[in-house]
């Protein structure tokens, strides 16, 4: 069993001044934002052709989809500029 | 309803799903990781040698406020899919057929039809205390072919559905059409 006492390790956002020159984290964080975002778009296109093609007219169809698109917006405000609207009383 | 169009004179009796226990045991590891993020601070400061690192989790800042933010959009998008999965995945029993709809994944959609009067067993299966308590089980339709056998797994109620199929077997066509 060692005996080593438990090494610091850096934070994520120590990393962040690892990045190559001319590149800043300001930069780097707006990019992942943006590939994230991308991906959310996708998924949920492809979701919601899914709910429209397959549901068999379900009026579940539109309160998932709406609700869907409702709570990512808010988190995606979150995420942004850390205005969750009614999300605000749940998130720190 | 592209690949399951009703036939004129036929309707729909039931339509049932995966028990909604069940799927809320599908969402419990969304829940977990939804959680974690709030709880990870609470849960370091308990551990001394890490407590210096619950400070990380400050969600003042914007760049973790943006991370945590990253991570639940993530999470509760994962989860909707899920539920979406759940959603479209159906058991269909109308007065001539029961239908079967699995959608495994987007775009990856089995849908079969079994005639009623081709049915010759329906057995269902209910295991378990939980599944007792609250009516979830198995339910199995054979053909009078070879080898077609429906089943469906932690439907709500499968001797109801055991029930109506049955009814529906032995209920006389209404024209034969010959």
């Amino acid at each position: 069993m060692p005996d080593q006492p438990l090494q610091p390790f850096a934070p994520p956002v120590a990393l962040l001044q690892y990045l190559p020159g001319g590149f800043s984290s300001g930069i780097a964080v707006t990019w992942i934002l943006y590939a994230v975002f991308a991906f959310w778009a996708i998924y949920t296109l492809v979701a919601i052709y899914h709910w429209l093609a397959y549901s068999h007219a379900s009026w579940v169809a539109f309160p998932a989809m709406a609700t869907h698109i409702l709570v990512s917006l808010a988190l995606m405000s979150y995420a942004l500029n850390g205005q969750a609207f009614f999300l605000s009383n749940y998130l720190p | 309803m592209k690949e399951f169009e009703l036939e004129p004179g036929e309707h729909v009796v039931k339509e049932v799903r995966k028990h909604w226990f069940l799927f809320l045991g599908e969402l419990l590891p969304f829940a977990i990781l939804i959680v974690l993020p709030f709880a990870l601070p609470k849960i370091l400061v308990l551990a001394p040698p890490l407590a210096k690192y619950a400070m990380v989790f400050d969600y003042q800042t914007p760049l973790m406020r943006a991370a945590l933010g990253v991570w639940l959009l993530i999470m509760w998008t994962s989860a909707w899919g899920a539920f979406t999965r759940y959603f479209l995945n159906a058991w269909i029993l109308t007065n001539k057929r029961i239908a079967t709809i699995k959608q495994r994944r987007f775009f990856y959609r089995e849908v079969s039809s079994l005639l009623l009067p081709r049915v010759q067993d329906v057995t269902t299966n209910v295991t378990g205390i939980v599944s007792s308590l609250l009516g979830i089980g198995d339910i199995k339709v054979q053909s009078a072919g070879a080898d077609v056998e429906f089943t469906m797994r932690g439907i709500s109620h499968p001797e109801q559905m055991r029930d109506i199929i049955l009814k529906y077997v032995s209920a006389k066509p209404e024209t034969t059409g010959v």
